[in-house]
C-alpha cells in the first residue's frame, strides 16, 4: 500500500501543478468565458428570435437553447482540451521546469502520467462549468434536469479524452504547441468522419475491381483502428428528447470502454515517444 | 578524495536530420568530481558544458561511452537523483506560486511530507536566505531571489552532489557575493559542487579545480594552484623618463599602464627583475611597488582556449590540403 501510495505521490504532485498553472492559461480563461457567455446568451438570442407565450414557440426555444449549448460545449470544450493537451509538455521542456522535475526522483511515465491527469482535470472542470451553465440555462424554460443531459456530458469528456490522449502523444514529439495543436484538430476532424469509411468499405465490395477491393480493405483497417468520435455525438437525442427520457446504460459502458482503450493507447504512444526524448 | 561523478570515454553526437548534419557535442570524455570540491566546468557557449550536465542528469543519453555516479551506472535510478540538486540556468518557477509553495511542490518530488517538509523548506529558505521573502509570489520576485529561490529547489532534499548551471549570471555583486558564500558554506559542509559558468572571477574564488571544455574536449582539468602559474612580476615606478620608458620596451618590458606620475610595468619571467630595478633607479624613477604576478583564471582561460583554437584552425587547413 505505501509503494502504491509513494508512486502516485509524484504524479498527483505533478498533475496539482498542472492543474494550478492550466486554470491559469490566458487563452483557456477567454475560451471558457466566450463558451459562458454563447451559453447563458442562448436564452437571450431564442427571446429575440421568437414571440414567447405560446406552447410552440416553447418548444423551439428549448430546442433552440439545447442546439446552441451542446454546439459551443463541442466547440469551446474540444479547443480548451486540444490546447491544454498540446501545450503542457513541450511548454515544461521550453521553460525548462521538466528539467528541473526529471532531475528529480520522478520517472518519464511518472512524469507524463502526471501531466495527463492535470490535463484531465483542467478539461472536467471546464466541462463541469459550461455543463452547469448549461443546465441553469434549460432550467429557466423548462424547470426540469434532464438526465439525458447529464449523460451526453459525460459522453463528450469520454470523447474529449480521445482526442487529448493522441494530442498529448503528440505532443511528447513537439518542441512548441503549434504542431500538437494542428494534430489535435486533425485527429477531432478524422474522428468524426470515420463513419464514413464504413460507407466506403461497404462500396467498394460492390465492384470486383482489385483497386476498389484494396481500397475497401484499407478503409475498413482504418474503420477499425481509428476512434470513431461521433458515436459519443448526442445532440440529436438532446434537441429531440423530451423530460424524463434517458439513454441504456449499457451503451454508455460500452462508448466509456471504448474511450478509456483508446486514452490508454494513446498514453502508452506518449510514454514509448517521451522515454527515449532527448530533453 | 572519492570521485563522485566519474565519466570514461563519454561521447555525444547529436544526430542531424540529414547525413553528414551530426554534431559531435562531447569527444571522449574523462572527467572525475571529486566528493567535497567544488569543480569549475568552463569553456565558451558550445562547447559541451550543458550536454555534460544533461548526461549526468540522464537528460540525454551519450553516444558511447560510460557514467559511473556515486559508483553506480544506472543514472536514472530513483537512488541517485535523490542525491543530486540541479539548478539550471534561467529556469522558470511558476508565478503563481509563493516561493515556499515552489519549494514544498519540488520537496514533494522528493517523497518528503508533512513535518519532514515543512522543516526541510524552512532550512533551505533560510539558507538561502529566502525566510523572509517566503509567502511572497514568484512574480514579485527580483532576478536574485529567483535565482536564490531556484538554489533552494536544488537543496530540499539535502542532496550530496550539486550541478549548477551559471549560478551567479545576471546577479548584482552584493548577491554574487552572497550565493558565493553559501557554495562554500555548502561545500564546507561536505557537498560536492560542479559548477558551469561563464563568470570566471567568481568561480576562481571558490573553485578548488577547473575543467576547460573546448569543442567537446577537455583542454585541461587540475588544481588552481597548479594551473595557474606565477610567471611575471609587476613593479610599479613613479616618475619615469619617456627615454628609459623606452629603453625597458626595447628589452622586453611592457608597460601596462601609465596613470598620472605612476607607470605599471610587466616583467616577463626571462628578465631579471634587478636589471629593470637598477635601470629605473638609473633613470632617477622611484620604485613604488614589486609584486610577483600570478595568472589569473581568465588568463589562463584565454590561453587555453586561444590555443585550442589555434590548433583546431591548423588541423582545419591540413585537412584542406
Amino acid at each position: 500500500m505505501t509503494n502504491v501510495l509513494s508512486f502516485f505521490r509524484g504524479p498527483w504532485t505533478i498533475a496539482m501543478y498542472t492543474w494550478r498553472e492550466g486554470m491559469r492559461k490566458k487563452i483557456l480563461i477567454a475560451f471558457l468565458i466566450l463558451s459562458l457567455l454563447v451559453i447563458f446568451g442562448s436564452n437571450f438570442i431564442t427571446a429575440f428570435l421568437f414571440e414567447t407565450g405560446s406552447q410552440s414557440g416553447t418548444d423551439v426555444d428549448t430546442k433552440l437553447i439545447k442546439d446552441i449549448c451542446v454546439t459551443a460545449i463541442s466547440l469551446f470544450g474540444v479547443l480548451i482540451t486540444i490546447f491544454i493537451s498540446a501545450s503542457v509538455v513541450p511548454n515544461e521542456v521550453d521553460n525548462k521546469v521538466a528539467y528541473t522535475i526529471l532531475s528529480k526522483p520522478v520517472r518519464r511515465y511518472q512524469y507524463l502520467l502526471g501531466k495527463f491527469i492535470g490535463v484531465q482535470l483542467i478539461v472536467l472542470l471546464n466541462l463541469a462549468l459550461m455543463g452547469a451553465l448549461f443546465f441553469v440555462a434549460l432550467y429557466i424554460k423548462e424547470e426540469v434536469m434532464p438526465s439525458l443531459l447529464l449523460m451526453s456530458l459525460l459522453l463528450t469528456y469520454f470523447m474529449f479524452l480521445i482526442v487529448s490522449a493522441f494530442t498529448f502523444a503528440i505532443s511528447c514529439t513537439a518542441s512548441s504547441a503549434v504542431l500538437p495543436t494542428i494534430a489535435g484538430l486533425f485527429i477531432y476532424i478524422t474522428g468524426n468522419l470515420t463513419e464514413y469509411l464504413k460507407d466506403v468499405y461497404e462500396r467498394a465490395g460492390q465492384t470486383t475491381q482489385l483497386l476498389d477491393a484494396l481500397i475497401g480493405k484499407t478503409a475498413l483497417y482504418l474503420w477499425h483502428l481509428l476512434p470513431n468520435l461521433k458515436a459519443f455525438n448526442m445532440r440529436n437525442e438532446i434537441v429531440y428528447a423530451q423530460p424524463g427520457d434517458f439513454m441504456q446504460i449499457e451503451r454508455i459502458m460500452m462508448l466509456v470502454s471504448y474511450s478509456v482503450i483508446f486514452a490508454i493507447a494513446g498514453f502508452i504512444l506518449a510514454y514509448w515517444i517521451f522515454r527515449r526524448r532527448e530533453l | 578524495m572519492a570521485a563522485v561523478i566519474e565519466t570514461d570515454k563519454l561521447t555525444k553526437i547529436y544526430e542531424g536530420a540529414l547525413k553528414g548534419q551530426d554534431v559531435t557535442a562531447l569527444k571522449s570524455l574523462d572527467l572525475e568530481v571529486r566528493e567535497g570540491e567544488i569543480l569549475a566546468y568552463l569553456g565558451p557557449n558550445g562547447s559541451g558544458k550543458t550536454t555534460t550536465i544533461k548526461l549526468i542528469l540522464g537528460l540525454i543519453f551519450p553516444t558511447s561511452g560510460s557514467l559511473k555516479i556515486m559508483g553506480r551506472k544506472d543514472i536514472g535510478a530513483n537512488f541517485i537523483k535523490r542525491n543530486i540538486g540541479y539548478l539550471p540556468e534561467g529556469a522558470y518557477y511558476p508565478e503563481f506560486l509563493r516561493g515556499e509553495e515552489v519549494l514544498r511542490f519540488y520537496g514533494q518530488l522528493y517523497g518528503l511530507a508533512g513535518r519532514d517538509l515543512k522543516r526541510r523548506v524552512g532550512d533551505v529558505l533560510e539558507l538561502v536566505g529566502m525566510s523572509r521573502a517566503r509567502n511572497r509570489m514568484v512574480r514579485g520576485y527580483s532576478k536574485g531571489m529567483r535565482q536564490r529561490i531556484g538554489l533552494a529547489q536544488a537543496l530540499v532534499s539535502d542532496p550530496k552532489i550539486l550541478i549548477l548551471d551559471e549560478p551567479t549570471t545576471g546577479l548584482d555583486p552584493i548577491a554574487r557575493k552572497e550565493i558565493r558564500d553559501i557554495l562554500v558554506r555548502l561545500r564546507n559542509e561536505g557537498k560536492t559542487l560542479l559548477i558551469s559558468s561563464h563568470e570566471l572571477l567568481e568561480v576562481e574564488l571558490i573553485s578548488d579545480r577547473v575543467g576547460i571544455l573546448y569543442d567537446g574536449e577537455l583542454k585541461t582539468l587540475g588544481a588552481l594552484s597548479d594551473l595557474l602559474t606565477d610567471r611575471d612580476i609587476t613593479v610599479v615606478v613613479a616618475g619615469l623618463t619617456a627615454q628609459a620608458r623606452e629603453r625597458l620596451e626595447s628589452g622586453g618590458v611592457e608597460v601596462e599602464e601609465a596613470i598620472g606620475e605612476h607607470t605599471t610595468l610587466r616583467v616577463p619571467s626571462n628578465r631579471n627583475v634587478y636589471e629593470v630595478i637598477d635601470l629605473c633607479k638609473a633613470a632617477n624613477a622611484s620604485m613604488v611597488s614589486v609584486r610577483p604576478r600570478r595568472e589569473t583564471l581568465e588568463e589562463l582561460f584565454v590561453r587555453v582556449v586561444g590555443d585550442a583554437g589555434d590548433q583546431a584552425a591548423e588541423k582545419q587547413k591540413e585537412t584542406a590540403k
